[in-house]
């Protein structure tokens, strides 16, 4: 609130806000929107994306890859800005509450510098920025192996966009600083505080290479059947157990978040890959991933082919449970991994000149103690080790 | 000899003439200086928004339709379907303000006209003698 206030100071103070330029707007509006439907081949297996939401109830959901999204920039001087970003989408509350995702004031204090502060995405991989736009991108979705090792949406905080030119190359280096939260399903919580990272960018012609790393403190806090029915267990299992306890949901984390990626298209050929690592002390486990993405473009028709693989490297915790809980214990361990591999066989089909259709079926082998992309039916088989094929249509917009 | 060699310059020039098939144009009243090409690449791609000598830009855009992604062709040598997903990316990550889209060439022209620190582009046959041209494509 205090912001908006200072900003509305600003805008009154500023006499550029009064623009010299005053046949153009001062405010542009623009937005994007997906309507995606999504099915797979297990009765008892219901498909989740990159970030935490609540699992579907029919067969065929329209709510793991539909959104909206509405953005408007207001022009307040020659040097700045302000940008406000709302989008909906099906939260773990199973509902469609629009969210801030981006909400900035930008000044340009030099040329090829520029300062943002207010919620901003958190930069985390390479697409982590656009995750939701999905017209940007060639896939119905970018690869959940990846991007479900970060589900942090947006962060409070203040970033720095430079551009430099290097030769050929033209860089862009964006350090950042923040925090922000998520819900999860269950009613739980995840916070993110203290992150610090850098991402380098730099392009020349048709490639494109990206390197980020970002770290901060982990605040996780489980409410979800699974976690409960544990941690109840292990409280009668007596004060020997209390550090374990501590391992699976507390403020105490720390989890930091590093990747490399690589994007070529020149027109015809479309490549592009991402190494992706997340390190973290407990509440979430350490696992590494990556994905290669291969097109090929004639008229309007992008078909492409994506590898995709998630595995851990390192359990949530290395303390044991009590002899009795074993099973239960690995279990839980399982319903927090989204350890799986893929292959997808996708098209694109540009029908407009902003309007894209696309249609992609993937092959997803789940890891063996893990569920992958995937929440079972309560009750149901667990995931871990099975096979399942996906089928995803959607179409794409931006105005 | 001399006929020839003046037909021969003559066929030079025109066809350098001919050939700009577009033109990025800005306001008599602007004080833009020419523009390179890699400047107004970096311009039209939304990774600047400020010429070398710090002047700020406003981009104006023609309509969506086969002029604007020909033009975005010879400048970036990127097709439509790129250059909408790389605009997208610029605007939805907060890089980069979309550029005004003017409702026809008129309009585009009229918008020139009224504000100095507005660049656009036109088909080469489009500009007025009003004009100043920046920059000539390809």
């Amino acid at each position: 609130m205090k912001r908006a206030h200072l900003l509305a100071l600003w805008l009154a103070l500023s006499p550029a806000a009064h623009a010299d330029d005053a046949l153009l707007p001062a405010l542009q509006l623009s937005g994007f929107a997906t309507l995606g439907a999504v099915t797979a081949d297990r009765s008892d297996l219901r498909f989740y994306g990159a970030d935490f939401n609540a699992p579907a109830r029919q067969r065929v959901d329209f709510g793991a890859d539909s959104v909206i999204g509405l953005q408007g920039s207001l022009r307040l001087s020659k040097a700045s800005d302000l940008t406000v970003q709302m989008t909906a989408k099906r939260n773990p509350h199973g509902d469609h509450r629009p969210q801030l995702s981006w909400a900035f004031f930008r000044h340009s204090p030099a040329d090829g510098i520029s300062i943002r502060a207010g919620r901003l995405r958190v930069p985390f991989f390479m697409f982590s920025d656009t995750l939701r736009v999905n017209y940007a991108h060639p896939w119905v979705r970018p690869p959940t192996e990846v991007y479900s090792l970060n589900p942090f949406a947006s962060a409070d905080g203040i970033d720095m966009l430079v551009h430099a030119s290097a030769g050929e190359w033209s860089i862009e280096l964006q350090p950042y600083y923040g925090g922000g939260s998520i819900d999860l399903l269950g009613g739980g919580e995840a916070r993110l505080h203290g992150v610090r990272g850098i991402n380098l960018t730099a392009s020349r012609d048709a490639l494109s290479v990206h390197l980020g790393h970002g770290q901060g403190r982990l605040a996780v806090h489980w409410k979800d059947s699974g976690f409960r029915a544990l941690s109840a267990a292990l409280a009668l299992a007596g004060p020997a157990y209390d550090a374990l306890a501590d391992e699976l949901s507390g403020r105490r984390g720390r989890a930091a978040f590093t990747s490399f990626g690589v994007h070529w298209d020149d027109g015809r050929h479309q490549f592009i890959g991402e190494y992706v690592r997340r390190r973290s002390d407990r509440y979430v486990d350490s696992a590494h991933a990556w994905y290669l993405s291969a097109g090929y473009r004639t008229g309007s028709v992008l078909p492409y082919v994506v590898l995709a693989s998630q595995r851990q490297d390192q359990a949530i915790t290395s303390l044991a449970p009590p002899a009795a809980l074993q099973g239960a214990f690995d279990a839980y361990l399982a319903s927090r991994s989204d350890a799986q591999r893929s292959l997808t066989l996708g098209v694109r089909w540009d029908l407009d000149s902003a309007l894209a259709f696309k249609a992609q079926l993937t092959h997803a082998r789940i890891g063996r103690q893990a569920w992958g992309s995937f929440y079972p039916d309560e009750g149901g088989r667990a995931p871990g080790g099975r096979r399942v094929n996906v089928l995803s249509v959607a179409i794409d917009m931006v105005f | 000899m001399r006929r020839f060699l003046l037909l021969l310059a003559f066929g030079l020039l025109t066809s350098t003439a001919v050939r700009a098939e577009f033109v990025i144009v800005a306001g008599a009243a602007s004080s833009f200086g020419e523009l390179s090409r890699d400047l107004a690449e970096q311009l039209f791609l939304g990774r600047r928004s400020t010429t070398a000598d710090g002047h700020s830009v406003q981009l104006l855009d023609l309509p969506r339709g086969a002029e604007r992604d020909r033009f975005y062709f010879l400048l970036t040598a990127k097709k439509p379907a790129q250059i909408r997903a790389w605009w997208s990316r610029q605007v939805f990550s907060g890089r980069a303000l979309p550029p005004f889209e003017a409702a026809s060439i008129a309009d585009l022209r009229r918008r020139l006209g009224d504000n100095p620190d507005a660049i656009g582009y036109l088909p080469d046959d489009a500009a007025t003698a009003e004009l100043r041209i920046l920059l000539r494509l390809p």
